[in-house]
């Protein structure tokens, strides 16, 4: 049937406005789909669980690894078999896409059998409410080591890492605090390298301990009071030297024989540990004299500084 | 030619070869000064950084390394050093090392970004090759312009020059040879680059081995040497033989040389150190109590 000459008109109208509205839905999709894409890849953070501690090291990987290599090969070339590069993806893969309060001890469990390495016997040094008198020390005195001066403490000091389900899989943000949950990435991993660093230790360890806080200088709550102390091999360990040192000037709040000295004395004894208190061990208080050298405790016998 | 003479020969040159993953623990440190150490130094380009320090030395006769060629690596990691912060010193590194407390106390050479990536490690490269030579490096002995002497030529140089306030040399008054060095690194490079006009007095410290010998102190030999040049060059310069917090640190490890008896000591050696058998008079308390409690509950039965 020929058509008029309006309905051609209306036809050609009728497919300008089908373009026209296909084009625009084109354009909608595209831009739908465009907006969609950015939101994934800028808004990643806001999509991330917020916590209140700071974030993960900013370039963690970095200074893992340069501490690893220095560790390896600048200070104790008797590990040089010890493969960093392994041990920086066994640490990432402990914490990184997972939700941050949900860490396990078989997290870290690669981690710590890479990294571990044995501790000469006499040296172990622990520590609580003293961590920077105990580093300063055992930098001076290399007869010691604290955990931080082994390869995973030495790594890990200092640094913060948590991971996160969503995209990139590590927060930079926040991390969760204790108070938050407790299984975070970084009290697992510390509460883990403390208990192998105790059952590695044999001979005679040292501990030193703060006479100087009000709230005792043995607390059960510490990781020393109730992860290390626990964890000593009374196979391996013979004695346990008790360094009780109060700050220069400082409060008098416990010595030797206070309670909660008496406290750790007695669950040591149980446990068939000889142990030996010393009020001020004298080295380490040599240590404190450097920072306060006018102080009437810190007056030397001699008075003559130079001999002739 | 350069591949012959190592396998014909055995070891190219005297020193310590290249630092087995030099790479990685540059940039590491770099990155852990600025994140952990100290951040107040601001953003750095570590990757950038370590481009810059390699370049300084690869790629050339290894005996050809001057200290400018470090000039791009000083721009990068250059920062500001905390007026009266600054420590020289001769002969005795490790105490330094304790003593400036990683910059707490005090910012030494070490303690800066340039100096801490670099410190305590070796490193050269080979003509005609990209290369670093992992085998041996040359000593200062057997040439001069090495990498490491320029490297610490030109950090020594640019710490001088940043250097401001009171400033410190701590000297070792029982090195062989006398407690001022020359020629040697304070002598060469740091005093002819302070700037006499940003620093108000220098102090020297003299500081003998606890059990070592009394070969230099104030007023004699090299230390009244650098006195002298110090004063002529218009300084005002102060002299202290072992200063105390000083000697304490050295105390650590001979806790028992009478320089190191302190006066409160006394009173703790009375105490004495607790031994598990004393502290059975608190246990001896608990097992009367005990006994009389067992005697108690007998004596109902």
């Amino acid at each position: 049937m020929p058509l008029p000459q309006g309905s051609a008109r209306v036809r050609q109208r009728t497919v300008l406005l089908v373009g026209i509205a296909v084009l625009l839905a084109a354009l909608v999709l595209a831009v739908v789909l465009a907006s969609l894409l950015t939101h994934g890849r800028h808004e990643v953070s806001p999509q991330m669980l917020k916590w209140k501690d700071r974030g993960t090291t900013k370039n963690l990987q970095e200074v893992i690894l340069g501490r690893c290599y220095n560790y390896i090969t600048a200070q104790h070339p008797e590990l040089g078999d010890k493969d960093c590069l392994k041990i920086w993806e066994s640490l990432k893969d402990a914490f990184i896409y997972k939700n941050p309060c949900n860490i396990t001890p078989e997290d870290y469990q690669p981690l710590m059998e890479l990294a571990s390495h044995p501790v000469p016997c006499n040296k172990s040094l622990f520590w609580s409410k003293t961590g920077d008198l105990a580093h300063r020390y055992t930098k001076s005195n290399q007869n010691f080591l604290t955990l931080e001066d082994t390869l995973l403490g030495y790594m890990a000091d200092k640094i913060s890492w948590c991971g996160d389900p969503s995209a990139p899989g590590i927060n930079y943000e926040s991390c969760p605090k204790r108070s938050e949950c407790e299984s975070n990435p970084g009290s697992v991993f510390w509460k883990m390298a403390s208990k192998m660093f105790a059952e590695a230790a044999c001979g005679v360890v040292q501990v030193m301990l703060n006479g100087s806080v009000e709230a005792g200088a043995f607390r059960s709550s510490s990781i020393f009071g109730s992860v290390e102390v626990f964890n000593l091999d009374p196979d391996k360990v013979s004695e346990v030297h008790i360094w009780l040192m109060q700050d220069i000037g400082g409060p008098q709040s416990e010595s030797c024989s206070g309670h909660s000295i008496q406290r750790l004395i007695s669950i040591l004894e149980e446990r068939n540990f000889k142990i030996i208190c010393e009020d001020n061990y004298r080295p380490v208080q040599l240590l404190q004299c450097v920072h306060s050298p006018d102080h009437t405790d810190c007056r030397l016998c001699t008075n003559s500084t130079a001999i002739p | 030619m350069t591949a012959s003479f190592s396998g014909v020969q055995g070891k190219k040159w005297k020193g310590e070869g290249t630092t087995q993953n030099l790479e990685s623990i540059v940039i590491g440190r770099c990155y852990d000064y600025i994140r952990i150490v100290n951040p107040a130094v601001g953003e750095k380009n570590c990757s950038q950084i370590w481009e810059a320090f390699k370049n300084a030395f690869i790629n050339k006769d290894p005996c050809s390394i001057l200290p400018e060629d470090y000039e791009l690596f000083i721009n990068l990691t250059l920062h500001m050093i905390p007026p009266n912060k600054s420590l020289f010193w001769e002969n005795n590194q490790l105490l330094v090392n304790s003593f400036a407390d990683r910059g707490r106390r005090f910012m030494s050479l070490g303690d800066t970004l340039f100096g801490f990536v670099a410190d305590f490690l070796y490193w050269c490269g080979q003509a005609d090759s990209p290369g670093l030579d992992y085998e041996s490096c040359p000593t200062t002995v057997e040439c001069e312009n090495n990498a490491v002497e320029s490297f610490w030529r030109m950090a020594s140089i640019t710490y001088a020059h940043h250097s401001s306030g009171v400033i410190h040399v701590l000297l070792n008054g029982s090195a062989d040879g006398g407690a001022y060095p020359q020629p040697g690194f304070f002598a060469d490079y740091e005093i002819p680059n302070l700037q006499r006009g940003k620093i108000s007095q220098i102090v020297i410290w003299v500081v003998d081995d606890i059990e070592g010998p009394d070969i230099d102190s104030c007023g004699a030999h090299t230390v009244k040497t650098l006195e002298t040049r110090l004063k002529t060059l218009g300084y005002d310069v102060t002299c202290t033989d072992n200063n105390k917090s000083v000697m304490f640190l050295l105390c650590l490890d001979n806790p028992d040389d009478s320089k190191c008896a302190l006066a409160s000591s006394a009173p703790a050696a009375q105490r004495g150190p607790i031994s598990s058998d004393r502290g059975g008079s608190w246990n001896k308390l608990m097992f009367v109590s005990f006994a009389s409690f067992l005697f108690r509950f007998a004596s109902v039965f």
